[in-house]
């Protein structure tokens, strides 16, 4: 028999003008925007997903774009190496001419580039600070550039501290550079595909997409969870409860994505799989690519001082 | 039909204190159709994981061709031609779809298989052609639609040519277009005698697709097994299973009670 549907008296009741909250005045205590945790899962969601979107450059036609996936990443990272086995100034500045070459070749738009580069510079620079001081970088005496005293301990800024410290950042921000010219030019099926033809071993390839892929799913899962949270609160919530709610949403988390992982072999199994991915072998690579990877190299011969 | 292809005989499987199948018997022809119904939570997937022979039951057993699946027995050469004969279309194409381009995801179950790599490239071809997605070769299984997804992942289980396919609530999140061209093309592969079993809810599709149907209770048991028409139209039994409902609503000062799912009859009236 169908049962009848009871609902109760309070749930009838239907919501006024002129209750409380209306009108954009009084309800103190209302919600006052987002919170810390939801800006920050915001901001961390977004950034993941800017740093990897690449399509908009990475289909302009250009001199990377126009490379073969393989000879694009093994020329890069050869660079890279040069990079970071340079000693010279000269050496890193034909490096960073070099980059900014194949930025205006590639097509892709300084800004782009710069603002990815930004946080590693702002990064290195902070970690390096202590570098630019007499204490790590004892220069000749009697030629600080800045000279204070903390606490009666005398501190100063010297020549050597400076270029050893100005040195490191540029490296450091040259090979991002490098590296965000790769992602920039380069979409991530063909990134993941070139490392495959290349001789990086296919279950590493294949954990590293799948990482790069899962997380966006537990990312959204994340994002969602803290929005159907947010639907439900009117006044903010006090910390405590928050952070409660916070470990409970990582141990969530956590659970869900281990059963993804089991999920996933599962799938893994089901079609075949036993511990060794077979990929489909790649085309053979042109005239360009190997000239490509041949300058890659001249660069890094140049960087060991031959 | 053909002899029995699956015969299970008093399957359980529990995770850790819940039961998910409780003493489960029933046998699969070869080249039928048949829908494994029942409520949500009374272990479809779970049965279907067990037939793929992904997970294996604590007690009773499961015989596949007449050889019994166990986790020590699916090795070597009876594992491989297990996966060549049996494919799993899971629920979520999310968890099935883990490789870099659609053209990668279809041609991973040949490849792993050793099949050579010019058959397998002809094979991933012919499978995008024969499902309308060609257009979607390179593109990244993430980016696709809920619709796009379950043609990849249907697409990535045809490929190594299965002659059983297990298919878990393949309606699930589709949309309307989409869950008829699924109903077209499971209907013409059981014209080629592949054999189907269908875990669902969707009671629709059951009466569309389906040669027999077993039902699971909500004690993980098999509540019944027989033709989908006869099955479908004892009301009492999909009652008593919570797969359909019984429904109320009035007509003036006539009070109309009637089930809801396939043959719902306006059978009382107050």
């Amino acid at each position: 028999m169908a049962q009848t549907l009871k609902i109760p008296e309070w749930l009838k009741e239907t919501r006024r003008a002129g209750g409380p909250g209306d009108g954009g005045g009084g309800g103190g205590g209302g919600y006052r925007g987002p919170g810390f945790l939801e800006k920050n899962l915001a901001h961390v969601a977004s950034t993941v997903r800017w740093l990897m979107d690449s399509d908009d450059s990475a289909s302009r036609p250009g001199l990377l774009q126009g490379l073969d996936s393989r000879a694009r990443i093994a020329g890069i990272f050869i660079i890279l190496v040069a990079a970071a086995m340079s000693e010279t100034t000269v050496e890193l500045a034909g490096i960073i001419i070099l980059t900014a070459l194949l930025t205006v070749s590639s097509r892709v738009r300084f800004v782009t580039l710069a603002k990815r580069i930004l946080p590693a510079f702002v990064f290195t620079t902070v970690i390096t600070i202590p570098v630019f001081f007499g204490f790590f970088s004892p220069g000749p005496p009697g030629t600080p550039i800045v000279g204070f005293s903390v606490l009666s301990l005398e501190v100063s800024m010297t020549t050597e501290g400076l270029s050893t410290g100005a040195f490191f950042i540029t490296r450091v921000s040259a090979m991002v550079a490098l590296a965000a010219l790769l992602v920039l030019t380069t979409r991530q099926t063909d990134f993941f595909r070139g490392l495959r033809r290349l001789l990086v071993p296919g279950f590493f390839v294949t954990a590293l997409f799948m990482t790069f892929r899962y997380i966006f799913i537990l990312l959204k899962l994340f994002e969602d969870a803290t929005l159907a949270r947010k639907s439900r609160t009117i006044t903010r919530p006090a910390i405590g409860s928050s952070q409660r709610w916070f470990a409970s949403r990582i141990a969530l988390f956590l659970k869900k994505s281990l059963a993804m992982a089991e999920e996933v072999g599962m799938a893994m199994a089901s079609r075949g799989f036993s511990g060794r991915i077979r990929t489909v072998g790649g085309g053979s690579l042109k005239g360009k690519d190997y000239l490509w990877v041949g300058t890659s190299v001249f660069v890094l011969f140049l960087s060991l001082g031959f | 039909m053909d002899q029995d292809l699956y015969k299970l005989e008093g399957v359980s499987y529990s995770y850790g204190e819940f039961p998910a199948l409780t003493d489960v018997s029933f046998s699969v022809r070869g080249g039928e159709c048949l829908a494994v119904l029942g409520a949500n939570g009374t272990g479809k997937s779970t049965l279907l994981k067990i037939l793929n022979g992904l997970v294996f039951p604590s007690s009773g057993s499961v015989a596949f061709e007449g050889r019994e699946i166990t986790e020590e027995g699916l090795r070597g050469g009876f594992l491989r031609r297990f996966r060549e004969t049996v494919g799993f279309v899971f629920s979520e194409p999310d968890v099935q779809l883990f490789c870099p381009t659609v053209f990668e995801e279809v041609a991973f179950g040949p490849l792993q298989l050793e099949l050579p790599e010019e058959e397998v490239s002809m094979r991933v071809e012919d499978v995008l052609n024969m499902l309308g997605i060609s257009a979607l070769r390179e593109r990244a299984p993430h980016t696709l639609s809920s619709g796009e997804k379950k043609k990849v992942a249907i697409a990535s289980v045809l490929a190594v040519n299965p002659d059983v396919l297990l298919m878990d609530e393949p309606t699930n999140g589709l949309d309307p277009r989409t869950q008829v061209w699924l109903l077209e093309l499971v209907g013409g592969l059981k014209e080629i005698k592949k054999t189907f079993v269908i875990a669902t809810h969707d009671l629709s599709l059951a009466e569309d697709l389906a040669d027999r149907v077993v039902v699971l209770d909500e004690s993980h048991s098999v509540a019944s097994v027989g033709p989908t028409r006869e099955v479908l139209e004892d009301k009492d039994l999909l009652l008593k299973v919570n797969i359909i409902h019984e429904h109320a609503h009035r007509h003036g000062s006539l009070v109309h009670r009637h089930s809801h799912g396939p043959y719902a009859t306006h059978d009382e009236h107050d």
